[in-house]
């Protein structure tokens, strides 16, 4: 019984470790890109509108303003990548 | 058609406006209107859109920034204070942050931004926008009379709701694509959910007050739409241009009323030349609105002999505006 049970044990290891080695190898690229992409989604759409914080004018800002809560904690690095100078090293990331 | 025979016959059409050029009497008209319908057992409410509102001045009570006031049985009228609307609106965005994020202030650079949003000249227009759309699904009246603003500005606010709309769906679409995104991100992790978008359900909810307050405007249905004239050739030549803008986006006219007739019977009477002049251009002009405006025009209200305030005056416009008829 005992040896069974430990058989059974690891083999679902086994499996574990095989699902999440196949995920490392087709999955976790395919995922990073598309936070990385949903990441690069979410300035832009700061941007359309909350672009009077850099001093782009935008539309009237007041329905703006009820987006506002849920993008503060995006803010700050927001600008900064807003504002960030380019160069060729950002071309390789 | 006259005016009353258009409310009985369609008594879906419960948004009334009254455009024109300033000063022509759409004010008075939608008092008048107001007063005529609450007589016949109706509750309705008139109220502005204009910051320089005048409905105080013609009831002759201060009811500005105060909600709907009861000026008599069944007859409600509202000023709305564009002002205090947009400090409410920028205090409920500040609690907002400070109950997400359990923040005691709110962080200097957004502080900012909420203070300088208020600032764009645009603001009020669209504060007095969101208040109407609250006012009109309230749906607590018979019947709601909107006492527009001037022409340009009339033409501007309709046109807000139409670029507002376009802004959103834009918008909206970017916010859709990137929850596609989170999905395959949550697909591919294995996880159950991606998080629910937040953002998604606030535009969601903008674009159905936008879109609230534009169909309204324009619904054959359930508007009523009327120009205000005099017997000018100014005033005349701008109703065309007004009358086909307002056309272009879709706004259902019923009718015109001319405003302002002196009464043709004084001619003749023993009357100075210069007011026998000015009946005689008059009623060149008279005849002009009637070919160009055709069956369209309602009816002649008289330029009366005192200002229109208060509800006797009132009453007298309503009568004549409707007849008297019941």
């Amino acid at each position: 019984m005992r040896e069974e049970e430990k058989k059974e044990k690891l083999f679902k290891r086994f499996g574990r470790s095989a699902k999440e080695f196949l995920y490392g190898l087709a999955g976790h690229d395919m995922t990073r890109f598309a936070l990385k992409t949903r990441g690069s989604m979410e300035h832009l759409f700061i941007l359309i509108t909350m672009g009077d914080l850099l001093g782009i004018p935008i539309l009237p800002p007041y329905y703006s303003l009820r987006l506002l809560p849920y993008v503060v904690p995006q803010i700050s690095t927001w600008k900064r990548r807003m504002l960030r100078e380019k160069d060729l090293t950002d071309a390789l990331a | 058609m006259s005016i009353a025979e258009i409310f009985n016959k369609y008594p879906d059409r419960r948004y009334i406006e009254f455009g024109g050029k300033g000063g022509l009497g759409k004010t008075t008209f939608s008092a008048a209107t107001a007063y005529w319908l609450a007589k016949q057992g109706h509750k309705v409410l008139v109220f502005s859109v204009d910051p320089q509102a005048s409905l105080s001045d013609i009831f002759q009570r201060d009811i500005f920034g105060k909600g709907a006031v009861e000026i008599m049985p069944g007859l409600f009228a509202q000023e709305i204070d564009a002002d205090r609307h947009i400090h409410d609106y920028q205090e409920q965005i500040r609690q907002k942050i400070r109950d997400m994020y359990g923040m005691d202030e709110i962080p200097e650079e957004i502080e900012n931004y909420i203070q300088a949003a208020a600032a764009e000249p645009a603001m009020e227009e669209s504060a007095i926008f969101d208040a109407v759309v609250d006012i009109v699904v309230g749906a607590q009246y018979d019947y709601y009379i909107y006492d527009l603003v001037p022409l340009g500005h009339a033409l501007y606010y309709l046109s807000m709701a139409s670029i507002y709309d376009e802004w959103i769906g834009k918008v909206t679409s970017l916010r859709e694509e990137m929850k596609e995104y989170s999905q395959v991100a949550a697909i591919l992790e294995r996880k159950k959910d991606s998080e629910e978008d937040l953002i998604l359900g606030e535009l969601r909810y903008i674009k159905q007050r936008i879109n609230t307050s534009s169909s309204i405007l324009t619904d054959r249905e359930k508007t009523a739409f009327f120009f205000v004239v005099t017997p000018e050739e100014m005033i005349i030549l701008d109703t065309l241009k007004a009358a086909k803008l307002f056309s272009k986006y879709q706004v259902p006219i019923s009718g015109y009323i001319v405003n302002r007739v002196i009464p043709p019977e004084l001619a003749g009477q023993e009357i100075p030349e210069y007011l026998r002049r000015r009946i005689e251009m008059q009623t060149q002009y008279l005849d002009r609105i009637d070919k160009t405006f055709g069956a369209q025009v309602l009816t002649r209200v008289p330029e009366f002999e005192r200002d229109v305030t208060g509800l006797e005056m009132i009453g007298r416009v309503s009568e004549s505006l409707f007849g008297g008829a019941a």
